[in-house]
């Protein structure tokens, strides 16, 4: 009896003094929270603040250096993930980590028994049952968790989570990538969540989420505590403002480089102009282009053109098969019908390397860093085959364009925050001297402030002539710096036009937001 | 959800006990040439089994099965010599022995993962089999005696077979209940089991051990039919790489997946015993292309052609 009157006035958690070191580079230092029963906190800052660090710690899935986490009343600085997690600490990962081949129900079912092993099997299915219904994931249940797009991995990333019945849920950055009306979904989900746990953390870039969500917010910056408060008052303040938000909230700053004024001499990065025939045919061009994975039709006739030097965006809402898109022009995957013209020649069936052997540079949705070669090594890597004063030549071209890569150039390449890998993969592909770059989702998971640098880039690379094909979430952004903008829907290309025609489109909120359906 | 389960193992359950019913039956009818050949496949098979439950169940490719095998066909033979058990009880014993030294050993092995663990469990293999060679206490590399003769071609059949029915009710049991979905989780991403909950250490410590049980087992039965035993030949790496072979052919992660290798093994092995160099040759050929182009062994070609058959 005294120990439950006592436990529910004790905080749900507390932690303070924490510390993480990687080999001498210190990721948290002297972090100190309280999280009360029945609190949502948020904790913000920009990447690479030790924001994922932190929730590595409360989850046990990192040890802690020093410091002190009490979770429930009890001291549990030493325990391991798996203990934590059966005392009721539920985590999500940041890039979802299903287990693949199982089905959606059996992910949930494997967090059920770990915990409940003897429970009689009726009341451990009713249990998966009722939270794959609370995330939406109820329609997906007998489907192998390898066939879920990235969204519906990160719902099932939270219903696995919720499986072990925690006390305290960390989400760890649920909201990056989705579109308005997902975000408008996830905050739902996270209030109808409230009920089921005592105390929720998250860790979020998605401003709505934060100001919408949570009750107090927490601010890292280079591992230390920067602000902690009430939401509004955090969000309010300049500090805050500087370090994290950039122009977030007030983009009224133009993009450099929209008037094509001299930039920093990128020239150098870009392919020189075939002087070739005079009508040139297009750079590339897909003709009715039908695409998808096995029995899944995903791509249902697009056309495209694109000329050099041009800039153009694709949007639309998850699942509009943007990606797949992207993956066909790389050639990661082959069409099943149509063709895509490269100068005029079709290459619907040739391989990645080939198509990537023509000048056709990807920047991938998800980085793909090599992790075990350095960021300088990453860059050459790209550059194979050219002459060693080539390729000192377009490397400082790359690190004039991002000097963090320059400080960074020995270290290993994820190692790294997320928007300087970002930055890496961009300097990758130019590194190859494209004469067309597809960037697929660069500004995912980034603070806004992070977003504000790498599209300053894009700027400058637009200012110096190269042709990019950019695939994007944020539709401002890439509105700002586009010239021509396709709107994907279901497969298809649903509104084409300059940025300022799409812009004023009314039905571009429809389809875009969704509700189109 | 729970009724049809409950049915499909019974269904599952009935058709193991017939096929164990045949094998039982059909043995005293047959002559020595399919009695030799049939100890064979059971053997191999049990050992694919536990090898199946360690990597193709477990994920923990293990490149360790000689160890185990050779330490249960020592354990065997000195039990029987030294102490005079009994074979019913010497053979469960060396088994055990197989087990308390993969317990011994799971602390500093599963600190590796993945390639590590891999390359991990061959130094254990390669540390056990010098050892034997250079320890003379076991007789050094001469090897040892059974003081017993070996019993007849039909009573180690029947004990191969009853071995393969242990093996097969320890495999049902692992892989047809809550367990196998913890095992699939930590396969599939150690790090995201633990953190719903799951004893990963304990999960891969359980497999781990029942699966050197059973090596050991198999091993002490290969000592029974021998009569004498030395270390290059119960150490060697021919069994690792063979129940490798077997397991990758027949389908990984499958049931019938040992069973059909098994007999595919053996088969040609038979087929070509007049030329051992084409048969290494062949074996490895049909492993590249089955690696190629069926992933999941014949077992899984199999099943895609059926469900392609069905489809149309």
């Amino acid at each position: 009896m005294n120990d439950r009157a006592m436990a529910s006035t004790e905080p749900l958690l507390r932690a303070s003094g924490l510390v993480k070191r990687y080999a001498g580079v210190v990721a948290i230092e002297q972090v100190s929270l309280t999280l009360a029963r029945g609190e949502v906190l948020g904790i913000i800052g920009p990447n690479g603040a030790g924001k994922s660090t932190l929730i590595g710690l409360l989850g046990g899935a990192l040890k802690v250096d020093d410091g002190r986490i009490e979770f429930d009343g009890l001291d549990v600085s030493a325990w391991p993930a798996a203990e934590l997690a059966r005392r009721g600490i539920g985590r999500t990962w940041q890039i979802p980590r299903p287990f693949l081949d199982m089905t959606v129900h059996e992910n949930l079912l494997a967090a059920r028994y770990s915990l409940h092993a003897f429970e009689p099997s009726a009341k451990a299915h009713a249990a998966c049952d009722r939270i794959l219904d609370l995330t939406g994931l109820a329609d997906a249940a007998q489907l192998s968790a390898s066939e879920l797009p990235l969204m519906r991995r990160k719902r099932l990333e939270v219903a696995r989570a919720l499986a072990l019945s925690p006390k305290l849920l960390l989400l760890d950055e649920v909201g990056a990538g989705l579109v308005d009306a997902e975000v408008g979904e996830l905050i739902e989900l996270i209030q109808a969540i409230r009920t089921e746990v005592e105390g929720i953390i998250v860790v979020e870039h998605v401003l709505r989420v934060v100001r919408e969500c949570c009750d107090r917010l927490l601010v890292i910056n280079f591992g230390r505590s920067l602000a902690a408060g009430p939401t509004s008052e955090v969000l309010a303040s300049d500090e805050v403002a500087a370090v994290y938000l950039g122009t977030a909230h007030d983009r009224k700053l133009p993009l450099p480089g929209k008037d094509r004024g001299p930039g920093l001499g990128l020239a150098a990065l870009l392919a020189k102009p075939s002087r070739a025939s005079e009508p040139a045919p297009p750079l590339l061009e897909l003709c009715d282009i039908h695409a998808g994975y096995g029995q899944a039709i995903v791509l249902k006739g697009v056309n495209l053109r694109m000329r050099a030097g041009e800039v153009v965006a694709i949007l639309g809402s998850n699942g509009a098969g943007k990606t797949t898109l992207a993956k066909v022009i790389g050639g990661a995957i082959q069409p099943t019908a149509g063709m895509l013209r490269i100068d005029g020649i079709d290459h619907s069936q040739s391989p990645a390397h080939q198509i990537a052997r023509l000048g056709l540079a990807q920047c991938m949705e998800g980085r793909r860093i090599f992790a075990t070669l350095s960021v300088e090594e990453n860059l050459l890597i790209a550059a194979r085959g050219v002459s060693a004063a080539e390729r000192a030549d377009r490397l400082s071209h790359v690190y004039s364009l991002f000097p963090d890569l320059k400080q960074r150039r020995v270290s290993g390449g994820t190692l790294m925050s997320g928007g300087q890998q970002q930055m890496l993969a961009i300097g990758r592909a130019l590194m190859s001297r494209p004469r067309l770059v597809l960037f697929d989702e660069i500004s995912l998971g980034l603070a806004p402030v992070m977003m504000d640098r790498l599209y300053l880039a894009l700027a400058e690379l637009r200012a110096a002539g190269l042709t990019m094909l950019i695939v994007e979430q944020d539709v401002e952004r890439a509105l700002e710096l586009a010239d021509q903008v396709h709107v994907m829907e279901h497969g298809r290309i649903a509104l084409s036009g300059t940025a300022d025609d799409v812009r004023r489109n009314p039905s571009l909120k429809q389809l875009y937001i969704g509700g189109a359906d | 959800m729970a009724a049809p389960a409950l049915s499909s193992l019974r269904a599952h359950v009935l058709l193991l006990l017939l096929g164990f019913g045949l094998l039982a039956a059909v043995a005293p009818l047959l002559s020595d040439y399919p009695l030799e050949i049939g100890f064979r496949i059971l053997l191999l098979i049990t050992l694919a089994e536990a090898w199946n439950l360690l990597a193709g169940y477990g994920g923990l490719v293990s490149l360790g099965t000689a160890c185990f095998f050779g330490i249960g066909a020592y354990g065997f033979t000195v039990l029987m010599n030294f102490a005079g058990l009994p074979i019913g009880l010497a053979m469960p014993l060396a088994g055990l022995g197989a087990a308390l030294l993969a317990a011994l050993v799971s602390r500093a092995i599963f600190r590796m993962r993945g390639l590590y663990f891999t390359v991990g469990t061959m130094a254990l293999a390669e540390a056990t089999r010098m050892f034997m060679i250079n320890y003379n206490g076991l007789g050094g590399a001469t090897g040892l005696f059974l003081a017993q003769d070996p019993p007849g071609l039909f009573e180690l059949y029947m004990i191969a077979l009853a071995l393969l029915g242990l093996t097969t009710a320890l495999m049902t049991l692992l892989t047809r209940s809550r367990f196998s979905i913890l095992l699939r989780a930590v396969r599939d991403d150690e790090d995201a089991a633990a953190q719903i909950g799951v004893r990963t250490f304990r999960i891969k410590l359980i497999v781990f051990v029942v699966a050197s049980f059973l090596m050991g087992m198999a091993g002490a039965l290969q000592g029974l039919k021998l009569g004498a035993i030395e270390p290059y030949g119960m150490f060697g790496l021919q069994w690792t790489v063979n129940v490798l072979a077997i397991v990758i052919i027949g389908g990984q992660g499958l049931r019938a997946g040992p069973i059909v290798g098994a007999i595919f093994v053996v088969a040609i092995g038979e087929l070509l015993a007049d030329y051992p160099a084409l048969h290494l040759a062949l074996t490895g050929l049909i492993l590249i292309v089955v690696i190629r182009f069926a992933p999941h062994g014949l077992v899984g070609l199999g099943r895609r052609l059926l469900d392609r058959g069905r489809q149309e």
